[in-house]
């Protein structure tokens, strides 16, 4: 076996009797763009720090190539980072803030020039070498944090919510600029954040946070087709949860009473499972379908609102117990002109697509 | 039309605002800048009309040394006190706030304190039986008592000591303001704690540092209770000479003139730091 590029083995923090971390562990690929996702509070930022130095686990290791990284203190890391805040150097200009590190690094000053020229050059602030921190705009000045946390071609980057700070808009367009710098530099990234389609739109990989573990690590669609726990089937992608009853179950497939005599057979089941043990059932908005007419495996509804979204559907249902399940139907779907709001339907949906987590 | 209402407007706001400090415009013309004109005419009128006493002043070796001296002790205390009060300044920045609170207050306590009796308290510590040196004796550190009072290191400890306050609270208020994600950020570039000091911590102090040392500075130009007691006779400050022209010699000419440079040095200063560390107008 190959020995990973950057290995984190089994980190925990404890503030005194605060837990922040309790156990995580991970392997991360050279170039590979990590994405830490989850809740406020579930130990991302924690997790990094470790990573960067500014905190030292209560108990685990770090391995970058093999070596331990612990013992070194964080200036001797050379691990790049951009912080939540702005954190560029009120005192200098733009220039010599992404000189800073070479400076310290006490590089010939041709050599400082061309590398601040090109670092500027990478985030496309060509000419902005003068200018004080405090005359530019948000988003610049973290373009500037990324330049000065780049020049020294570090072997990992950190980035902790750095776009957190700035307008939809203005963070669109710097994540397109995130993912095309890592393509053009190959540096690993460990990207925090607690916004979903910030993750899925910059990571190769994902690795979903909650109360200070990983619930799961995974690719975007791995994450959204196979959730390994309840807590990422509801935080990646939308989703409705019914209360089921395990009938059976067999090979990591269950037959699943929904109450009401409805019964479902052969849902992906998750978590330890016995015969009549409880169960949530997880169903994606867009993986279900609706009939007008009686069908004798599905779930019976009544209609209470159907929106009109574009491309798309959105349909509210709601079980006789009263449990609320959304629905969006492609534009143009058979059953959209025949519903009515207050009117009966039956819910349908293919039990592969469906997950159990017990 | 609409415009002489306005500047109407404006007029009688501006005369009532006026108005309201009269008072106290009165009272600061009356108890600050009456005395100091009347000064100045006695420093140019007496004994006679003319410069004589300011020719006196500035063309005495016995008096440059009064100046020299001054500046020298003045410039010694505002260095003493910022190296000693910065790292002080800093601890009570980083603490915890309910540790910082008692600091502080011991410290503004200390403030409170009467200046004859911390200068009294001083003598007797420094003295060559005082404890100071009976300690260092009986550490076996030192075999001769060492002479800290009544010379410039006894000026400079009483009043290093009385200053530290005025240096410690606008340092303090300046690193508060500085976000520690900007320390954590430079150490990731590489640089260690010393570097982290001289390249960031350092030059974002300035500002605190440049109102602290003038405050002491200016402040301690017209020292007189602690170099009187704690100074020797061969290194008298501006104020005592001051006292003396006008207590026992009773020459008022000379007493003004040694006053108005004292004061118009203090104002030159004053311009010095509103021009380049007014923190209103940014730095
Ligand atoms: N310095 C600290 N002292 C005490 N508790 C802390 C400290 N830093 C973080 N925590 C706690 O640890 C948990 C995880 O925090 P953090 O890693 O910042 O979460 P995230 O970045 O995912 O929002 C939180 O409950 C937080 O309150
Ligand atoms: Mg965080």
């Amino acid at each position: 076996m190959t020995q990973p590029f950057l290995s984190i083995n089994g980190i925990r923090k404890n503030y005194g009797n605060v837990t922040a971390v309790k156990n995580v562990s991970m392997d991360i690929a050279q170039g590979e763009f990590m994405t830490f996702l989850g809740p406020s509070g579930s130990g991302k930022s924690t997790t990094l720090y470790i990573l960067a130095g500014f905190q030292d686990p209560s108990g685990g290791d770090i391995l970058l190539n093999g070596q331990s990284l612990l013992s070194t203190p964080s200036h001797k890391r050379n691990i790049g980072m951009v912080f939540q805040r702005y954190t560029l150097f009120p005192h200098l200009t733009v220039g010599e803030n992404v000189a800073f590190p070479l400076r310290i690094r006490r590089r010939p000053q041709a050599e400082i020039a061309e590398r601040v020229k090109a670092a500027l050059k990478l985030v496309r602030l060509e000419g902005f070498e003068d200018r004080m921190p405090a005359l530019m705009s948000g988003g610049q000045q973290q373009r500037v944090a990324l330049a000065r946390a780049l020049v020294y071609n570090p072997p990992v980057l950190l980035m902790d919510e750095p776009l957190s700070a700035l307008d939809k808009k203005l963070r669109e367009e710097i994540q397109f600029e995130i993912r095309r710098i890592h393509q053009e530099t190959g540096v690993t990234i460990l990207y925090v954040t607690h916004d979903q389609e910030e993750a899925l739109r910059l990571s190769d990989r994902i690795a979903v946070f909650s109360q200070g573990e990983i619930d799961q690590i995974g690719t975007g669609p791995e994450l959204y087709s196979n959730p390994a726990t309840r807590f990422v089937a509801g935080f990646i992608g939308d989703s409705n949860f019914l209360d089921a009853t395990v009938v059976t179950s067999n090979a990591g497939k269950a037959k699943l009473a929904l109450g009401d005599g409805a019964v479902v057979e052969g849902v992906p089941l998750h978590g330890p499972s016995a015969a009549s043990s409880r169960a949530s059932l997880m169903l994606r908005p867009e993986r279900l379908s609706l009939s007008r007419v009686s069908v004798p495996s599905g779930i019976a509804v009544t209609v209470r609102d159907i929106t009109f979204l574009g491309n798309n559907v959105e349909v509210s249902t709601a079980t006789p117990a009263g449990v609320d399940l959304a629905v969006r139907l492609p534009f143009g779907h058979e059953a959209i002109s025949s519903l009515a709001r207050g009117e009966q339907a039956w819910l349908t949906f293919d039990t592969a697509s469906a997950h159990a987590f017990a | 039309m609409a415009v002489t209402v306005v500047t109407g407007a404006v007029k009688t706001k501006r005369g009532a605002t006026l108005g309201y400090l009269l008072p106290a415009l009165l009272l600061i013309a009356l108890f600050f800048i009456v005395p100091v004109l009347m000064l100045l005419m006695r420093s140019v009128l007496e004994p006679e009309v003319g410069l004589q006493n300011y020719k006196a002043l500035l063309g005495s070796t016995t008096y440059l040394r009064v100046f020299l001296n001054t500046f020298l002790v003045a410039g010694v205390v505002t260095l003493v006190s910022i190296v000693v009060g910065y790292p002080v300044a800093w601890l009570l920045a980083i603490m915890p706030q309910k540790w910082s609170r008692i600091v502080l207050a011991i410290i503004i306590l200390s403030m409170w304190t009467n200046l004859l009796a911390r200068t009294y308290a001083w003598m007797v510590l420094l003295q060559r039986t005082g404890v100071i040196n009976k300690t260092l004796m009986g550490l076996g550190l030192i075999d001769t008592p060492l002479a800290l009072v009544n010379n410039l290191v006894g000026v400079t400890i009483g009043m290093t000591y009385i200053m530290l306050p005025f240096v410690i609270l606008p340092l303090m208020g300046v690193i508060r303001t500085i976000d520690p994600a900007i320390l954590r950020a430079a150490a990731l570039c590489g640089a260690g704690k010393m570097q982290c000091f001289l390249r960031v911590l350092l030059p974002l102090s300035l500002p605190g540092i440049a109102a602290g040392a003038l405050m002491v500075f200016v402040m301690s130009l017209g020292y007189f209770v602690t170099p009187a007691l704690l100074g020797g006779t061969s290194n008298m400050m501006l104020a005592e000479l001051v006292a003396q022209f006008v207590q026992s010699l009773v020459n008022w000419g000379m007493g003004g003139a040694a006053a108005l440079v004292l004061l118009v040095v203090t104002l030159a200063l004053y311009a010095v730091q509103l021009r380049y560390f007014n923190p209103a107008r940014g730095t």
